[in-house]
Order: C-alpha cells, then sequence, then structure tokens
C-alpha cells in the first residue's frame, strides 16, 4: 500500500517535471542553448501568479496570465540577450554563462521582492484530499497537475507535428541553415519557440508551488532534472523528455521503500548514469 | 532572372576568398560554374544569395541592386539555392519538409505549388510519410530540388547537387533541371564537380581559379580549348 502510494505520488512530481523537461527540450533542440534561466521563468511564474491570486483574482485566471507574462519574458530574453549574443558570435559557453547570471538575477530579485521565505497560495481547495480507492490519496491540485501536465504534453505533440507552426518550429531545429535560405525566418521562430515554452513551463511552475510553496530558488532543482529526463530520453524527443521525467520520479519515489531519504537521489542518478554509459543518445534518440 | 555580378569581392574574417568576380548571366541561360574545391565558387553563391556580405562590388537581379536585401527578400525575388549535402529537413516526413517550405513561399500565382513538385518527382508523393532523413541520397536529392523550386524561383543556383548520385540519376535530374529552366525562363548556376555532366545541358561554362574567374565561354569554347589547364 506503501509502494503504491508512492508509485503514485511519483506520478504526480513526474508529470510536473516532464512539463518542464518538455518545454526546455523544445528550448535546447531549437535554438542550441542551454536556457538554464527556464529555471527562473518556471519560479517567476509562481510568483506572478501568487500575486495575482492574493489581489483576489481568480486562480484559473492568474495561472493564464502568468502564462502571458512569461511568455513576454522569454521572448525578452531572447531578443535582448541571446539574439544579441548570436549576433556577436558568443560561444555556447558565453551564452551559457550568461544565462546562468540572468538566472542568478531573477532569483535574486524574486528574493528581495517576494523574500527567501516559503510562500503559501491562499484558498483551502488545493490541499482537499482525493481518494483514488484503496487508500491512495493525493490533494486536489496534485491530481489536477497530472491532468493538466498529461494534457500538456498531448498538446505539444499535437503542436509539434500537426499546426505549420510547430512543423517550422522542427524544421529550424533540423536544418537551420535551410531555414534561413527558404524563409522560415529562423530569428522569428526562435522568438516563438521561448515564448512558447515560457507559457507552457508556468503550468508547473503555478501547480508545483499550490502543493509544496513557493521558493526564489526552488526552479533549479526541477530543471537539474528534467534536463537530464531530456538527455536520457534523446535530445529532440518529447515523448522521450515526458516519459524519462516520471520514471526517474517514480524510481526516486520507490527507492524510499528500500533506502533513507537523502540517499534517494544520489541512487536515482547513480542509476542514470549508469543508463547513459550504455545508451549515451538516450532512450528515444531521433537519430 | 537576369543576373549581373560586378567586381565583387568576399571572404571569411581576414581570409578574401573571392576577388574581383564578374559576370553576367541572361535569363534563362544555364551556367557550369567549375572549378577544384576551394576555387570560391560556393562563396561566390552565398554573396549572391546574401549569406556573405560582398567587401567590394554589387550584384543586380533584372537591374535592380541586392546590397541592401537580406536572405528572405532576396529568396522572395526568385533567388534559390540548393546547398551542398543539406538541402532538406532530415528530421521531418517529406511531406512536412514540402508544407512548410510551400507556406513559406508559394503565393497566388506561384509557377511551383506542392502538386507541381509531387508531379515532378512522383518518388516524393510515393514516400510523403518518410522521414526525409532516411532517404537514399538521390531521394534527398529531389526532394532538396523540389524544396528549392516550390514558390516562384527565377534563378537556381545549385551547389555540387550531384555528390553522391549513381551516374545515370545524375543525368536524369540534370534533364529535370534543364527542362524547368527552358520552360519558366528560369536562370541557373551549377556548380559541380562532375563536369561533363554539367557541360552537357549548360549553354555557358565559367571556371574558377584562387578566387578568380579564369575562363568565361560557350561549352564547345570550353571544350575546343586546352580546358583542364584552367584547373
Amino acid at each position: 500500500m506503501v509502494a503504491l502510494q508512492l508509485f503514485v505520488n511519483g506520478i504526480v512530481t513526474g508529470c510536473a517535471l516532464g512539463v518542464v523537461a518538455i518545454s526546455f527540450s523544445l528550448i535546447y533542440s531549437t535554438l542550441r542553448i542551454f536556457h538554464v534561466a527556464h529555471a527562473g521563468i518556471y519560479t517567476m511564474g509562481g510568483y506572478v501568479a501568487y500575486s495575482l491570486v492574493m489581489h483576489g483574482v481568480p486562480d484559473i485566471l492568474a495561472l493564464l496570465l502568468a502564462m502571458v507574462a512569461a511568455a513576454m519574458a522569454g521572448a525578452a530574453i531572447q531578443v535582448l540577450l541571446y539574439q544579441r549574443l548570436a549576433a556577436r558570435k558568443g560561444t555556447h559557453l558565453v551564452v551559457l554563462i550568461a544565462s546562468l547570471g540572468l538566472l542568478a538575477v531573477i532569483q535574486n530579485l524574486l528574493a528581495a521582492i517576494y523574500s527567501a521565505n516559503i510562500l503559501q497560495f491562499p484558498g483551502a481547495w488545493s490541499g482537499e484530499i482525493v481518494n483514488l480507492g484503496d487508500g491512495i490519496r493525493l490533494t486536489k491540485v496534485q491530481f489536477l497537475t497530472v491532468i493538466v501536465c498529461i494534457l500538456a504534453y498531448i498538446g505539444m505533440m499535437l503542436f509539434a507535428h500537426r499546426t505549420l507552426l510547430g512543423k517550422r518550429i522542427r524544421a529550424v531545429a533540423s536544418n537551420p541553415f535551410l531555414a534561413e535560405i527558404t524563409r522560415l525566418r529562423p530569428q522569428a521562430v526562435y522568438v516563438y519557440v521561448i515564448a512558447i515554452a515560457s507559457a507552457v513551463v508556468c503550468l508547473p511552475g503555478v501547480l508545483v508551488p499550490y502543493d509544496l510553496g513557493l521558493q526564489p530558488y526552488g526552479g533549479v532543482t526541477p530543471l537539474l532534472t528534467a534536463t537530464i529526463a531530456m538527455i536520457a530520453g534523446g535530445v529532440g524527443s518529447i515523448t522521450g523528455a515526458f516519459l524519462l521525467s516520471v520514471a526517474i520520479s517514480v524510481v526516486q519515489n520507490l527507492s524510499l521503500l528500500v533506502m533513507p531519504g537523502e540517499w534517494s537521489i544520489g541512487v536515482t542518478f547513480f542509476v542514470f548514469v549508469i543508463f547513459m554509459l550504455f545508451r549515451p543518445t538516450g532512450l528515444f534518440a531521433a537519430r | 532572372m537576369k543576373i549581373e555580378v560586378s567586381g565583387i569581392n568576399a571572404g571569411y574574417g581576414a581570409k578574401t576568398v573571392i576577388q574581383d568576380v564578374s559576370f553576367t548571366l541572361e535569363p534563362g541561360q544555364i551556367l557550369a560554374f567549375l572549378g577544384h574545391n576551394g576555387a570560391g565558387k560556393t562563396t561566390t553563391l552565398k554573396t549572391i544569395m546574401g549569406l556573405l556580405a560582398p567587401r567590394a562590388g554589387s550584384i543586380a537581379a533584372d537591374g535592380k541592386t541586392l546590397d541592401r536585401l537580406d536572405v528572405a527578400a532576396r529568396v522572395a525575388m526568385g533567388l534559390r539555392l540548393l546547398p551542398e549535402g543539406r538541402g532538406i529537413f532530415p528530421d521531418l516526413g517529406v511531406a512536412e519538409n514540402i508544407d512548410v517550405v510551400a507556406a513559406a513561399n508559394v503565393g497566388p500565382g506561384a509557377t511551383f505549388t506542392a502538386e507541381d513538385v509531387y508531379r515532378l518527382f512522383p518518388v516524393l508523393a510515393e514516400r510523403r510519410t518518410t522521414r526525409a532523413g532516411s532517404m537514399s541520397g538521390g531521394q534527398q536529392q529531389m526532394l532538396a530540388l523540389g524544396l528549392a523550386i516550390l514558390g516562384t524561383p527565377r534563378c537556381l543556383m545549385l551547389d555540387e547537387p550531384s555528390i553522391g548520385l549513381a551516374p545515370n540519376l545524375v543525368e536524369r535530374m540534370f534533364d529535370q533541371v534543364r527542362d524547368v529552366c527552358r520552360s519558366h525562363a528560369m536562370t541557373a548556376i551549377l556548380v559541380e564537380q562532375n563536369v561533363a555532366a554539367a557541360m552537357r545541358i549548360a549553354d555557358r561554362v565559367i571556371i574558377m581559379n584562387n578566387g578568380a574567374l579564369v575562363f568565361d565561354g560557350l561549352p564547345d569554347e570550353a571544350r575546343g580549348s586546352d580546358f583542364w589547364s584552367y584547373f
């Protein structure tokens, strides 16, 4: 029974992580930028929603407005930072350091405005218990997280493969040079991609803090785990990134059955390292 | 489309690759643009396309100077480049390749729509859902050519299109290029290592050596001269 509850908890965390991973993966496979500041956008989304909710805005509307704000912030990062670095031929390392610097700026701004303490969303609905039978229990917001994040994954798949913009994004990711000479306007596509990914990452960015509370530095661990899921799943594979996120979280939760909590993350990552030794291109490698 | 290249110099960083390159192509002319590796042929194409800014000289298409136009604007005018070895989106399906490029380039009254491309290259119609990168070299090159002509191309630049293709395929593809150029008064610049195949369809030959033009004439003049000394 404990095992089943841990399994379900792993699914909840994994689905949230999965959306962080697919949004990060969308940026990485298209822009080839290791956009660490995505963790800052993830955190910022939660704080924007928090502020709105505290001012009496309904939860759903607060989530949607946070997504809009994040999309604009993401687009601004591309236009004001990454695009300029690319125009000046900044190397991957320079761009990574710029992104890390930006993450620190976002985190410290949030800490300065909201304090570094953990903030809890008001409203009792999120903590209400949903009974899944057999004594397996989730809070309402955990249940919602699973539903919303799975829908986000399905939506992302449909967007990438069925819509013209999705195909255009995949074309730019596949061959940016050809995209340039066939008028697909890769520079504009990069802005769309980072805006879309920033909006999508707000889904877990808002829902998870409803459960666990908000902290300015809370985005880094999810992002790191998500990048590992992305690499293990095979860079460029949306399904791989999502499934591996769920798998990693489930394994991490189930490992609590046999070892103390402080060991679980270390052991999970050890398993990952072994896995990468045998399958360095990831599970769902595109090529 | 009439192409006038006058006195262009271009290069990368401190290195100058092409010097004082000038030639004029009449509408519908097919140019075999020859020379050994590193002679500056691809650099010339990139400069015409706007991918590389010339340090001196200018380029005009149908009498209109291109100097201030970016790549997208030149493509819209009808300049098209089939880049060497990377003319497709390998991770997308064949139909997806054609759809995205058609959406950005096929307007009302376009010379080549997606249907025209499928008609020209029936093998692509049979492979609509195949991942482009998993097709054979010949099929990939058909797709690349199809992508390059979508919309209203008026000057087609092909950078080593025959690389890695079987000789009979090369002949067929070049015949197709010639037919398309003849029927639509489309200018073509054909950069090739396969000299014989290129000369067969060309009505003009330019040879480049070490960044400069060393021969400019008709294919028969080229054949009649001490041809290989130019390389």
